[in-house]
């Protein structure tokens, strides 16, 4: 991962603001730092959203295809999970660099979203056995400024939110089945993000933890904790991340803290979803110039 | 004549068998009177033995009652390779973590052979690292690769418990053991179940598997994901694996005693005194 290099006196002064609750920019210990999101920024896609956490810049994209049910489940469609980590955001994603960086998060990415309330996969499903939708959520990773994993989360949540899946209807043929696509480009499917969870990573600096770790936070953190909390406060992953060990003691409280902060940036990023899509036509698209 | 591995040799077009099954049917299948009798803070019996593998600078075997078996094996410290030609003169040493599934491990189909499990790999790492004095390696590497024979269930927690015993039994500097117990909690609700069995984990709505430092009390890995639960739930869970992890410990420490008895007793008789070599039988 993109990490910086701290001398000892760096780290000290970090680590003594924290234990005061004055982070370096100014923020307390719960507090993100100021989150621009913007939906529906590439059109050739069903979906996306970019979301800008601080210096982190995430572009996420998705691309609703035709594909076959998985055979044990043959009346769902399925999300697949892509995470590019272009080499704009670091050197050392350069040729196969970012790859391991890559398949650990979309594998984070399927464990969050591998149970059965965070998205109706029923929905997706056309023909039982024979056709069903596959979402393709490609992750660009544009630039690194620490706490990837919560952007990234918050990216794929607005960028579903923003999903739109044509209708198909199946025509019953002599002889076999015909879909046929709708005339009307309007008519779509819109997906129910209410239960989608976002990832909150915790990150353990001396005796209290934080939320939103800017790079340099990161170095002195030796271990951290990763959750997804759903809207309604339920924890649907958990993990350990890091070199460090945590005290049962402050994974405790920080399962707390990360349920508390989870529903807050559930609200807040549905209010702004919610604020755009009203907006209609009137918007008016910051794309990249912003 | 050379065979395509990638390639499956079954007709293009197939089904699951289980989709025929009547739903009643497929219900029955787990024996729901069994479930209920299971005590949810049991652990499965374990057997462990340490240094086994005369290759390797330190091995361990982890077996479960519920069928699992691991294989895990230390190599190193050695020179650690590329890492940018030692540019940046690495003060810590490199763990590096491998858990490969054997083809015939899980039930079902036989998955890809030499396929490694990036995300469990990952979980082993990141779970070993604190209990390794890495401080003590600088620019070497150590290498630990786990092996599922056969998973029957908390196939994860045998193998970080082999692999802190395979580390042990290695020579290698540890702050402390690791102990891991898996837990999964019934689709239907209610208490979370330590250790589950293939086929209670295969049915849970949610597992998770928690590595611990025992005499230290610091929990050095966490993996879990599933149906979402409230924070209680989970903490709950977290205690209950806790407590699972502080009952294996004594286990473990005595696999390991045991073979460095069986060590200390075995390297005089096979130089001189063939007459101590009964007693040394009779002591494993």
């Amino acid at each position: 991962m993109a990490s910086v290099v701290l001398s000892e006196a760096e780290k000290v002064y970090i680590m003594h603001g924290v234990q005061e609750d004055l982070r370096v920019d100014g923020r307390s210990c719960e507090d993100y730092r100021c989150a621009e999101v913007e939906t529906d920024v590439v059109s050739n896609t069903s979906g996306s959203a970019r979301v800008k956490l601080g210096h982190t810049d995430i572009l996420v994209g998705v691309k609703a295809e035709m594909g076959t049910p998985k055979l044990d489940k043959p009346n769902e469609g399925s999300l697949e999970f892509f995470v590019d980590c272009s080499a704009n955001a670091t050197p050392e994603f350069e040729g196969r660099g970012g790859e391991e960086l890559g398949t650990e998060i979309a594998n984070t990415l399927y464990r969050i979203f591998n149970n059965e309330s965070s998205i109706d996969l029923k929905l997706l499903c056309i023909n039982p056995r024979e056709h069903c939708w596959v979402l393709y959520v490609d992750v660009l990773l544009l630039e690194c400024g620490g706490n990837l994993f919560d952007a990234i989360s918050l990216a794929v949540k607005a960028a579903l939110f923003n999903t739109r899946i044509p209708k198909v209807r199946v025509l019953e043929d002599e002889g076999g089945r015909e879909i046929e696509l709708s005339d009307d480009p309007f008519d779509c499917i819109r997906l129910n993000v209410d239960n989608v969870p976002c990832i909150v990573t915790l990150s353990k600096i001396g005796h209290r933890h934080i939320v939103d770790a800017t790079l340099q936070e990161e170095a002195c953190s030796l271990a951290s904790l990763l959750i997804s909390v759903t809207s309604r406060g339920a924890l649907t992953c958990m993990k350990k991340m890091g070199r460090g060990s945590l005290d049962p003691e402050s994974i405790f409280e920080m399962m707390e803290t990360g349920k508390r902060v989870g529903k807050l940036l559930h609200s807040s990023l549905q209010t702004v979803l919610d604020e755009e899509e009203n907006l209609g036509t009137a918007r008016k698209k910051v794309g990249f110039l912003g | 004549m050379p065979l395509d591995h990638r390639r499956v040799p079954g007709p293009e077009e197939s089904q699951s068998p289980l989709l025929f099954v009547p739903s009643s049917a497929q219900d029955g299948e787990a024996p729901p009177a069994q479930e209920a009798s299971r005590d949810p803070t049991a652990l499965q019996p374990l057997f462990a033995r340490v240094g086994l593998l005369s290759q390797a600078k330190g091995s361990a075997y982890v077996e479960l009652d519920g069928g699992t078996k691991v294989l895990c094996a230390v190599a190193g410290p050695r020179e650690a390779a590329g890492g940018g030609g030692g540019g940046g003169g690495e003060p810590r040493g490199r763990l590096v973590c491998e858990f490969r599934r054997a083809p015939f491990s899980g039930r079902g189909a036989r998955s890809r052979p030499g396929e490694r499990e990036p995300e469990l790999s990952l979980a082993l790492q990141e779970a070993l690292e604190p209990a390794v004095r890495l401080a003590r390696y600088p620019r070497a590497q150590l290498e630990v690769s786990a092996l599922v024979l056969q998973d029957g269930g908390s196939a994860l927690a045998a193998a970080l418990c082999a692999a802190g015993l395979a580390l042990a039994d290695a020579g290698v500097e540890l702050y402390d053991l690791v102990a891991a117990c898996a837990l999964c909690r019934p689709p239907s609700g209610g208490e979370w179940l330590l250790q589950p069995r293939e086929a209670e984990e295969r049915a849970a709505a949610a597992r998770l598997t928690v590595a611990l430092l025992p005499s230290l009390n610091q929990v050095a890995g966490l993996l879990g994901s599933g149906q979402g639960g409230a924070p209680d739930s989970w903490a709950q869970a977290l205690r209950l694996a806790l407590d699972g992890c502080q009952r294996l410990y004594p286990l473990l420490r005595q696999s390991l005693l045991r073979a460095a008895k069986r060590a200390a007793t075995a390297e005089p008789s096979e130089e001189e005194d063939a007459a101590e070599a009964p007693a040394a039988t009779t002591g494993t």
